[in-house]
């Protein structure tokens, strides 16, 4: 017996060998980690304490400090334009780079194509903060490009993205630096060095959310989007503390059965209703009053599933800012069912002593509404439009093509006439300037059922193959007249820079930046920055020298309105420029 | 009788004390999963199965799957050695159960110098590792989700160095949606 016993052991402990009783090679621990932005020649990992000061109330008053970029848009209004006029139409052909700043990335990427430098890089007092594809932050010196901090968050692999691995910029406000990362969280870094004050998770990335705008301070609150509605998720918007994070509160852009609006769903349509809030919105203080788009409704292309008008998807919402509640709303697309979204910016502005509020939406219309009420004025068509008719004196909507399931051409696309890149307003000539796509595409009907964290599309659109083109446009919006048209070689898809000297800044995905004068539309000058521009160029002053800052980097939804240009050349630079 | 006995007795006791992993291979679960396309790749181009275990075959060398574990302290820890040769993480894959700090200690028994770099939430984490010694890094790892690290040194991450970090769980209760639930994959 016990022979039997001792024999056993013995081959129990030679197969053991075998099947993996693996050992640990026994080396001595000599190593330590370093933090990789150590690695980085002559970066201090401070910055000077230039946030501390900006508060709501300073944000207001933005205007009057011209050498910053306080806010997403440079402003409340949204108007994405700049009171310096150093460089003016006379002098910007001698525009020469001030400085260059190159983020690059290293590793593994997942679908590189998807991954473009959006952002619109905030300016405070000769510091500039400039968000990243993959959690990245840097704070550089406005002034030189040298580098001061950069944080990183680690971003899964696995975050369900719609579109592209974006991002759109921060907010700063009391010595924070506010930023949403890709799989939904807002973090609040300390502005002297980057250092991780509080985090909130927003989204869930298990339901299909994510996030890449940038957020916008109101009063004591940072505001923040989601994505997601190509997921069937039940868009929200989520405003937190400044100081602490606490969340101050919610707001669904779907309502639930019994709530204002649910007449305008069936069944349980409403559980994956979209309704996103993917663009940061733009607010007026006087009125007190937070306008901000929201996205389709799910499943984008498959109406069957969702009956009725869909509210308040593919609209503008009006909203008390202290809580979040509904003051009036606009929708642009009733039962969208050609993914053009509501989210593109709602630019507020004056005229004969009305406060207006000025939209081009995806879906190929100008709207320009009563900011005080939500009252329709006037629609203009400013792209190339086959899915329906908007009457331009009433507003009426009334379709005409729909996503079939042999495939119909309509357009615009998915991407529609303008994307989430902006237009902007000169006070100074008075005109709206839009960058414009002008593409089509075959709109399938796919219906398949709902699975949560699953792309919830009901059927395809697809661009490849058609002609695609671009223009930036002027547009009086006192009357709707087109004042000029500019044809670039592609779909025009970089956010435009108005600025006192009479110009406006945009690029193109060739690469270009492009000046032109704002009452001509004639080109004065151009730049090649290597790699195709899908961002929002801003401009600032150190020291009294005017700067224009355009993020170039090409990426991004590109069979939306490019697919041909996936091969393009890539990159992930900021190119800054100044006279001489 | 006697002679079968103790062999039953063997392998019975070798596949409770290797986790039983080779029985459950058989699981119909997992056979679905076999890809002819794959199996017929490894055995028409053996020689690029080596020498990391089928990097091409399966995408990612393979140094196999372990889940770290968690001390007192609340921080989860595991080990990875560099085989000689290999160019690969051993193990390659690590799983956490839930969001939170990873400790992993790593040993190059390798006759090249490695390096790894780690993601952790506010900068990635850089590791050197000379011939025959090794090293800790910890990094914080926020969120549910996949994370790749990797060699940087030469091309040794396109060669194999690739590994997977897998934190599993579920997005914070007061971010997730307000829905009824929702039918999943």
């Amino acid at each position: 017996m016990v022979k039997s016993l001792l024999s056993c052991s013995v081959l129990v402990t030679a197969l053991l060998g075998v099947v993996g009783c693996e050992s640990f090679p026994k080396h001595p621990v000599t190593q330590s980690q370093k933090p990789f932005n150590e690695f980085v020649e002559n970066m201090p990992g401070r910055a000077p304490d230039v946030t501390r000061s900006v508060t709501g109330e300073r944000i207001v008053r933005a205007r009057s400090e011209p050498q910053n970029w306080l806010t997403y848009y440079g402003a409340y209004d949204g108007q994405r334009h700049s009171a310096l006029d150093q460089i003016t139409r006379d002098n910007v052909k001698n525009l020469k780079t001030a400085w260059v700043f190159q983020a690059g990335v290293i590793g593994i990427q997942a679908a590189p194509a998807t991954y473009s430098l959006e952002a619109a890089p905030i300016v405070v007092d000769g510091v500039m903060f400039l968000s990243g594809w993959d959690g990245y932050v840097w704070a550089l010196d406005a002034a030189t490009g040298a580098p001061l901090w950069r944080y990183r968050h680690a971003i899964p692999l696995d975050t369900p993205l719609c579109c592209g691995n974006v991002n759109r910029g921060v907010a700063v406000a009391k010595g924070k630096v506010f930023f949403s990362t890709l799989n939904g969280h807002l973090l609040a870094l300390d502005a002297r060095n980057g250092k991780l004050m509080w985090e909130k998770a927003f989204a869930d990335v298990r339901a299909g959310e994510s996030a890449t705008a940038a957020p916008l301070v109101v009063k004591n609150m940072v505001i923040v989007g989601s994505s997601g509605g190509e997921y069937g998720v039940r868009g929200h918007l989520d405003a937190f503390d400044v100081d602490t994070g606490a969340q101050v509160w919610r707001r669904y852009n779907v309502p639930k059965p019994g709530e204002p609006g649910s007449e305008t769903w069936e069944g349980d349509s409403w559980q994956q209703g979209g309704g996103t809030t993917w663009i940061t919105g733009t607010y007026d203080p006087d009125l007190d009053t937070l306008y901000w788009g929201t996205g389709n409704p799910g499943p984008p292309f498959d109406g069957g599933a969702r009956p009725k008008s869909n509210l308040y998807t593919s609209s503008v919402v009006a909203l008390d800012p202290d809580d979040g509640t509904l003051k009036w709303h606009y929708q642009w697309t009733p039962h969208d069912v050609w993914d053009y979204d509501g989210v593109n910016e709602n630019i507020l502005f004056e005229q004969d002593g009305r406060k207006l509020l000025a939209h081009f939406d995806r879906n190929g219309y100008l709207f320009v509404l009563d900011r005080t009420n939500g009252k329709f004025i006037r629609a203009t068509r400013f792209g190339k439009v086959t899915w329906g008719d908007i009457d331009e004196r009433t507003g009426v909507v009334t379709p005409r093509l729909m996503p079939t399931k042999e495939g119909i051409e309509i357009c615009p696309g998915p991407a529609g006439a303008k994307e989430w890149t902006h237009a902007s307003y000169s006070p100074q000539t008075k005109l709206l300037y839009v960058p414009v796509i002008e593409a089509c595409a075959d709109f399938k009907l796919i219906p398949h059922e709902f699975k949560e964290g699953m792309a919830y599309w009901g059927g395809e659109a697809t661009v490849a193959g058609k002609p695609q083109s671009g223009y930036v446009k002027a547009f009086d919006p006192a009357n709707g007249r087109e004042v000029w048209s500019w044809k670039g070689q592609s779909p025009m898809v970089a956010s435009v820079l108005t600025t006192a000297g009479g110009l406006v800044f945009t690029g193109e995905p060739n690469g270009m930046v492009d000046a032109f004068d704002a009452r001509t539309g004639d080109l004065l000058w151009q730049f090649q920055t290597g790699s195709g521009i899908h961002s929002n160029p801003v401009s600032y002053s150190v020291a009294g020298k005017q700067y224009i800052a355009v993020p170039s980097g090409w990426g991004g939804w590109l069979e939306g309105f490019a697919p041909e240009m996936y091969g393009a050349s890539r990159g992930t630079a900021l190119y800054v420029f100044a006279l001489p | 009788m006697n002679i079968v006995r103790p062999w039953l007795t063997i392998a019975a006791a070798s596949l409770l004390l290797s986790g039983c992993q080779y029985a459950r291979l058989l699981r119909p679960k997992v056979l679905k999963q076999l890809n002819p396309r794959v199996v017929r790749l490894v055995n028409e181009f053996p020689e690029i199965d080596k020498p990391n275990e089928a990097i091409v075959g399966r995408l990612f060398a393979h140094g196999g799957l372990s889940h770290a574990r968690e001390g007192g302290d609340g921080v989860f820890r595991q080990r990875i050695s560099v085989p000689k040769n290999q160019y690969m993480w051993y193990p390659a894959i690590i799983t956490m159960p839930r969001e939170g700090e990873l400790e992993l200690e790593f040993s190059n028994d390798d006759v090249v110098t490695h390096a790894v770099m780690m993601p952790s939430d506010g900068e990635r984490q850089v590791l050197f590792l000379p011939v025959k010694q090794a090293g800790k890094v910890r990094v914080k790892l926020g969120q549910p989700g996949l994370y790749w690290f990797g060699c940087p040194i030469s091309n040794h991450a396109g060669r194999g160095m690739l590994g997977l970090v897998i934190v599993k769980g579920e997005t914070p209760a007061e971010a997730r949606l307000d829905r009824p639930k929702q039918d999943r994959p």
